[in-house]
């Protein structure tokens, strides 16, 4: 077996001497820790492009990638197609990328039956499987009302205590029930088997007992709508390959090479199915950052899988340490943080959250050479700020940054979501050009079901003309580039919006027709409305069909884009499952939902939300705005990290206030975590279940994860990185002590003032 | 407003029947003693031989009542009933399936059969369920029983859990097993998790409550029609002195789609004809998972004084038989060696464009196939597209691009649920409200449709105004105001012809109200005739919507007569109708088209057919140009996987103790996707059109086998 690279990669990329390493591989089992900007899924897309090209397979077989998100499917395929294309062969055959859920849905969707399924099964997204748990968690409530007292703060007074009970015990149940079914699903333990276990078990479980009652009423409400959720995807994929070796050995014969990116983010199940897909003998690379694992709380998935990979016998071991990603202050401050964590931490039980190697800067003739060290800027902002005076620091700095550097790329990270939003309104207010579709769907996700919501509202409401206006704007919606066109637009959304009688325009008599009595428009504007006039009429004659239908109808015409096509055959999908699943829903309620998709971020299985995924690159001149988390595999010129204060970013001292542990729970019980331990205990994982330890252990999850989050964070800069933080909402917060600690490290890079 | 995009259908025509060949003559005229077994590939000419033999026997002199022709599946019926319509012989000679034999049988003789059969009212007329009241049934049985827990591991929506219990029944009857083994042999042969294949056991309990069901109110499935027809109507020595007085001569076509019990009977039954063709395809059994036994009706051959062999094809291109050799072989390998050779006129058989995207690929077939027709005077009815399920996007998109080219296309889906037709959600609304006693509520929207669908030139708009100003909902209850009682101005806006063309049908309604209540199938059959098929009205020469509504009522009424059947206590009629809309709105009752499949399929209606590919075989009908949409598809190579039926392992054919796993699954399903590429390509004339993306509708990528077959053969004909 030849491990020359084929001439389409050596042509055309110069690799690094780590790159050449793993692309040499040959065969058998591998194992490659990187560092953050070393090109690991370029490296790996390299290697699936080379193993197709080389002729290690049979015309049945495929190089199997996996990874973690749907974006990064994209951007491998891409990848893979673009050479295999340049190659003359045909860009999709020969490989497959999936996220874990894509792989499990094309292992299930291979012999539904065998796993009790209907072959038309459905798949409910999260949001369906909230709505399912909201009523089961209320229904528990109902029948259980004073089962949880015992959990309560006892110093409640008892008017708080029922607005307790009201307001925030429903909340947590569902949370403890949504979190605690996902565990017991990685765990592999039916609704059935965790009540057998609980009957049988000598120790009072009765959050497990909530969550056994809860986990069991939500699989039969799935059941009987013909449904699975995301994490039932995965549990009968591995249930699939167990039953039926015959199965297993068609599919190891299908995939005999299996490339996992992102393998620190690994989880147990995750593990189990590739290990039993690649088979004793088989071909397994794993690369994987263990010091980027931000996916952990509350699941099985741990790095643990891949350090633990990397010790197995007969594993070949890679490492991936340069980077040309950021300057030198940058990366040095990513290996600072890793020396503290690992030698300095105040808990000796978080110093294995960093993992080594440091991160290397490539050799200076490297086609992508780090960014020069003498123009870059770290700065550690240490007073003390009021989360509006954070918001406001950042903001006066982009304000005075953004028109000096019309060419660079800058992104504001916060830890959380709503942060983020503040960010984003206070910069629209000072009307900055933002970008935030890395805090919620993406642009053209958004932009796309808006458009048909406004269509399907203006079907829902006909005789308003407001609604029709809206709908012409949506039609004319390409002329916004065009700021004089644009103008001409509003001006006719004006007029329509005037309309005293729609039907007058829409379906006129011979006696009354709006259209011919606008006297004062032009042959092209009347030409124009009478155009917009013919698609309306089709709109409203497809109102009768189903509701997938008649979004695809609409979609035929109102998108030229192929994936705008795709997107609206997705959202029809969606519409119909919401349409099955409240048949008193009509067009106003689907509407919304449509609404609610354009809104907010909903996980589409196996679909591309955006052909290349997030490119900060198409953004320069303006302001990205997300979660570190949505930034993973990103880079910016310049970033502003925020909140790295001891509430997001903890360091297990005693004063440390967790997000979530609840103030009116006795003990600041988390009793999530609490959850999980007893359902751990009833699944035989644990020999005895002691209160409080599993909120103990979680705070030390979450402070080992929030490390790496914030290492994530760090290594998104490329020049420059600014790191505030803020007191919080009672001012009681102090500074992450990790970010102390890096300014003690670096003097030279605090700032009194934060003006960088 | 305009009424709702309607098919463009060109004129009906009946093509005349190509002249017999030599060999198909000898068969057609053979002696009237004669017992013939005929058999051949698909395209030799052997159903025309068989009509050639009908023709021939009438001309003979023969009675045309004591012809019968036998056939598994009354889509299989187009060639004979055409020839016989030309002949205005259509209703003399009886054309059946077995379940149409066995209803007939049971009826006539049910007095002599009924206790012994274990009916408990023996005294009183059977009543046959349809699949859909079959469906009624079941689901209030076991309905009950799924709360209690049972099929807690199976995930499968209400409906298709049902149908299933049903499946496994009428395997039963078909194949001749007792309907007490059905657990039993699934449980040998599946595997399974303890809990899944406890809900075997579960499906035995619902079949065996559902049959005790039907034997206590004489309720007769299709299961219990053909079992009772074999063991209680077809040994009466009466019953068959009737059959062999009654029916001289057998014409059994597509023997290869029948059943086993359907072959037993055939085989009892052959002695006693004076002459009989048995016509087998060999490369049949496509309706294999409803029963279908090809190797059984091979066996028949035995039981035939001859066996004839048409070979070649009539139909298809001599290179089209090695284009489906070489295909097979890439499905069955993957590949094909360079040593084969593709040739010009193979290669020229296929066209093909890949594109990236779904709708680019649908954008080149609308184009491909409009020029065929208009550029090249292609006859419509020539074309079909095929795909291997016809979803409601999927047809939606190819027949409004198709329309917009101006080429006529119909499309056929055999199981289409009442629900998703507009008239029907037109005709419930209003039966709704005229019914406030039912208590159903009416969303505004749905009177908004009504309307628009109920008066003639009723805009969306228009009716949005009116539903705001004359509907009244309150407290669940709803009422409509009169017209007249609204202000001037509204008038003016909704105009006073629609205003009362609306006082019309609202009159109506509120009369049909104070009158006795009439049964829903009664008042539905009234409201059309009296109301919505007059002149400014929406059903008014809209022959689809009319026939939609033949289908509901007739819906309803065959609901009706079990539930007074089977349920006298619920037949109130208030009751009644309340639950048939519930059904309905459930998806429960779902009632398939077959009526208007039978003429959709048969080539009367000159437009280009839009199919499920397997619907198209099962018409089986040449056409001169074939389109095969989402070839990448895995729909082309899977088939129905249900958790709860099996259609191999509960077949005849099955060895007992032998386990179904994925290597099974697997070839099985090569042999179906074979044989189904075979049977298309020797349905074509001309040539087939390849629609290929690289990216199915929602965007993922496409690789199943029939696609990377087809790659491998057009990589082999690319290199010459």
């Amino acid at each position: 077996m030849s491990t020359d690279l084929p001439p389409a990669i050596t042509s055309r990329h110069r690799l690094r001497p780590g790159q050449l390493e793993v692309l040499a591989y040959a065969g058998g089992r591998l194992g490659v820790s990187a560092v953050p900007g070393s090109g690991k899924t370029f490296t790996l897309a390299l290697l699936a492009a080379k193993i197709v090209l080389s002729g290690w397979l049979q015309p049945d077989q495929e190089v199997l990638v996996v990874t973690l998100v749907n974006s990064a499917v994209d951007n491998f395929a891409q990848r893979i197609a673009g050479i295999l294309k340049r190659e003359g062969l045909l860009p999709t055959f020969g490989y497959r990328v999936r996220t874990l859920h894509g792989l499990a849905h094309d292992i299930v969707r291979e012999r539904p039956a065998l796993v009790g399924l209907a072959d038309d099964f459905q798949i409910v997204d999260e949001r369906v499987a909230q709505e399912i748990l909201d009523d089961l968690a209320l229904a528990w409530l109902q029948g259980h009302p004073d089962a949880l007292d015992d959990y309560l703060d006892y110093g409640l007074d008892p008017k708080r205590l029922d607005w307790v009970r009201r307001d925030k015990l429903p909340d947590l149940v569902r949370e403890i029930a949504a979190s605690a079914v996902r565990y017991a699903k990685d765990l592999e333990l039916t609704p059935e088997a965790l009540r057998q276990r609980l009957e049988a078990a000598d120790q009072p479980l009765p959050l497990a007992r909530l969550v056994a009652e809860v986990y069991a009423d939500y699989q039969a409400a799935l059941a009987y709508r013909g449904a699975v959720d995301f994490d039932d995807l995965i549990r009968l994929a591995l249930a699939a390959l167990e039953r039926d070796p015959a199965l297993l050995e068609r599919l190891q014969r299908r995939w005999p090479y299996v490339l996992e990116d992102e393998a620190q983010d690994s989880s147990r199940l995750q593990e189990q199915i590739l290990r039993k897909l690649v088979g004793p003998a088989g071909n397994w690379v794993r690369v994987g950052d263990p010091n980027q694992a931000i996916y952990e709380t509350f699941t099985t998935a741990s790095p643990q899988f891949l350090l633990r990979f990397l010790e197995e016998e007969g594993v070949q071991r890679r490492e991936l340490p340069t980077s040309g990603r950021s300057a030198q202050p940058i990366i040095g401050l990513a290996n600072g943080l890793i020396s503290w964590v690992r030698s300095a931490h105040p808990r000796p039980e978080a110093r294995d959250a960093l993992a080594l190697p440091y991160i290397q800067a490539v050799e200076p003739d490297d086609p992508q050479p780090n960014p020069p060290a003498e123009r870059a800027t770290v700065r550690l902002v240490l007073n003390k700020l009021s989360p509006e005076m954070e918001l406001k620091r950042v903001a006066d700095s982009l304000e005075r940054w953004l028109p000096e550097h019309p060419d660079q790329t800058v992104a504001v990270l916060a830890p959380r979501n709503d942060r983020g939003a503040q960010v984003v309104d206070e910069l629209r207010r000072r009307k900055l050009a933002v970008v935030d579709s890395l805090l919620r769907s993406t642009a053209s996700t958004r932009q796309a079901a808006g458009a048909l919501a406004n269509v399907l509202v203006h079907l829902a409401e006909p005789q308003s003309a407001r609604r029709l206006a809206e709908v012409y704007r949506v039609w004319r919606r390409a002329e916004r580039e065009d700021e004089e066109a644009w103008d001409a637009v509003e001006a006719m959304a004006k007029r329509l919006r005037g309309l005293p009688q729609v039907e007058a325009f829409l379906w006129p008599r011979p006696y009354h027709d709006w259209l011919a009595e606008q006297a004062d428009l032009d042959e092209a504007a009347r030409e124009d409305l009478a155009q917009f006039r013919d698609l309306v009429q089709r709109w409203h004659g497809a109102t009768l069909l189903p509701v997938d239908q008649l979004v695809l109808t609409l979609a035929q015409d109102l998108f030229t884009a192929p994936s705008d096509l795709a997107l609206a055959y997705k959202l029809a999908g969606l519409l119909r499952q919401a349409a099955d699943a409240h048949p008193d829903w009509r067009l106003p309620q689907l509407a919304d939902e449509l609404r609610q998709i354009a809104r907010n971020e909903r996980r589409f299985l196996g679909f591309s939300e955006d052909d290349l995924g997030f490119d900060p690159d198409r953004y320069k001149g303006k302001v990205v705005v997300g979660t570190v988390h949505k930034a993973k595999g990103l880079e910016w010129d310049r970033v502003y990290l925020m909140s790295v204060n001891a509430y997001d970013f903890p360091a297990g001292e005693p004063s440390d206030q967790y997000i979530s542990e609840r103030w009116f729970l006795r003990g600041r019980l988390n009793l999530e975590a609490e959850a999980l331990a007893q359902i751990r205990m009833a699944g035989g994982l644990a020999a005895f279940y002691s209160e409080g330890e599993a909120t103990l252990a979680a705070r030390l999850d979450y402070v080992r994860e929030r490390l790496r989050l914030l290492y994530v964070g760090i290594t998104r800069a490329r020049r420059d990185l600014i790191i505030t933080w803020n007191s919080g909402r009672n001012g009681q917060v102090g500074p992450a002590l990790a970010l102390v600690a890096l300014a003690e490290m670096f003097p030279d890079s605090g700032s009194a003032a934060g003006g960088a | 407003m305009s009424a709702p995009p309607r098919r463009a259908v060109g004129r009906r025509v009946l093509p005349a029947p190509p002249p017999l060949t030599e060999e198909q003559r000898r068969v057609a005229e053979a002696p009237l003693s004669a017992k013939v077994f005929l058999e051949g590939p698909a395209g030799a000419g052997k159903t025309t031989a068989g009509v050639g033999r009908l023709l021939h026997l009438l001309a003979q002199g023969v009675p045309p009542h004591s012809v019968l022709v036998l056939l598994p599946q009354r889509t299989l019926a187009a060639p004979y009933t055409d020839a016989l319509h030309r002949l205005r012989h259509s209703a003399s000679v009886p054309v059946l399936t077995l379940g149409g034999l066995a209803q007939r049988t049971v009826e006539l003789f049910w007095p002599l059969l009924a206790e012994a059969a274990g009916f408990a009212h023996p005294e009183r007329p059977p009543v046959f369920l349809t699949l859909e009241t079959a469906q009624y049934v079941m689901a209030r049985l076991v309905g009950p029983l799924r709360e209690e827990g049972l099929f807690a591991a199976i995930t499968v929506d209400p409906n298709r859990l049902y149908s299933q219990i049903l499946d496994n029944l009428n395997k039963a009857a078909v194949v001749g097993f007792p309907h007490t083994e059905i657990a039993a042999r699934l449980q040998a042969a599946l595997p399974g998790d303890a809990a899944q294949l406890h809900a075997f056991s579960d499906v035995q309990r619902c079949a065996a409550r559902f049959r005790e069901h039907c034997l206590a109110h004489n309720l007769l499935d299709f299961s219990l029609q053909v079992e009772v027809f074999r063991r209680y109507a077809w040994p009466l020595p009466i019953c068959r002195d009737y059959f062999s007085s009654t029916y001289r001569h057998l014409i059994y076509d597509n023997v290869e789609e029948d059943t086993p019990a359907a072959h037993d009977l055939a085989r009892e039954w052959l002695p006693d004809f004076q002459s009989a063709l048995l016509i087998y395809d060999r490369d049949g059994g496509y309706r294999e998972f409803l029963g279908a036994d090809p190797a059984g009706g091979r066996a028949l051959a035995d039981a035939c004084a001859s066996v004839v062999t048409l070979d070649g094809s009539l139909v298809a291109p001599p290179a089209a038989e090695s284009l489906a050799q070489h295909l097979c072989r890439a499905i069955r390998e993957y590949a094909l060696p360079p040593a084969v050779k593709v040739a010009a006129e193979e290669r020229d058989l296929l066209v093909h464009e890949y594109h990236r995207y779904y709708p680019q690929m649908l954008d080149w077939v609308a184009q491909q196939t409009a020029q065929l027709v208009h550029d090249e005077g292609t006859p419509p009815r020539e074309i079909v597209v095929l795909a291997p399920f016809l979803s409601d996007a999927l047809r939606f998109s190819l027949v409004e691009r198709l329309e917009r080219l101006d080429v006529p296309v119909r499309s056929h889906r055999p199981s289409r649920a009442l629900r998703d037709e507009p008239a029907t959600r037109c005709l419930l609304t209003l039966a709704a409200l005229a019914h406030p006693r039912w208590g159903v509520r009416v969303a505004k929207e749905d009177f908004v449709q009504a309307l628009t669908l109920a008066i003639a030139d009723m805009d969306l708009v228009r009716a949005r105004l009116l539903a705001e100003v004359v509907f009244r909902s309150q407290d669940g209850a709803t009422a409509l105001t009169s017209f007249d009682l609204i202000r001037p101005e509204m008038h003016e806006r909704i105009t006073h012809v629609l205003g009362g063309r609306y006082e019309g049908l609202r009159t109506w309604l509120a009369d049909a109200a104070e009158r006795d209540a009439l049964p829903l199938d009664l008042f539905l059959a009234r409201l059309f005739g009296e109301v919505l098929s007059q002149p400014g009205y929406g059903f008014h020469r809209n022959f689809d919507a009319a026939a939609v509504a033949a289908a509901l009522v007739e819906s309803a009424q065959k609901f009706r007569w079990v539930v007074e059947a089977s349920d006298p206590a619920a037949a109130h009629r208030d009751a009644l109708g309340r639950e048939y809309l519930r059904l309905v709105e459930e998806g429960v009752i779902a009632a398939q088209y077959i009526s208007r499949w039978q003429s959709a399929t048969a080539a009367g209606d000159d437009a280009v057919l839009l199919a499920p590919a397997h619907t198209f075989l099962m018409a089986n009908r040449p056409v001169s140009y074939q389109f095969w949409l989402d070839v990448g598809s895995r729909g082309w190579f899977e088939r129905l996987m249900q958790p709860l039926t099996h259609p191999y392992v509960l077949s005849r054919q099955w060895p007992e103790g032998r386990l179904w796993t994925d290597a099974e699954e697997h070839a099985y399903g090569q042999e179906r996707l074979c044989r189904l590429a075979v049977g298309l390509l020797r349905r074509c004339r001309r040539r087939v059109y390849l629609g290929l993306s690289l990216l199915n509708e929602q965007g993922y990528e496409l690789r199943g086998p029939l696609l990377m077959a087809l790659h491998a053969l057009l990589q082999r004909a690319a290199a010459g």
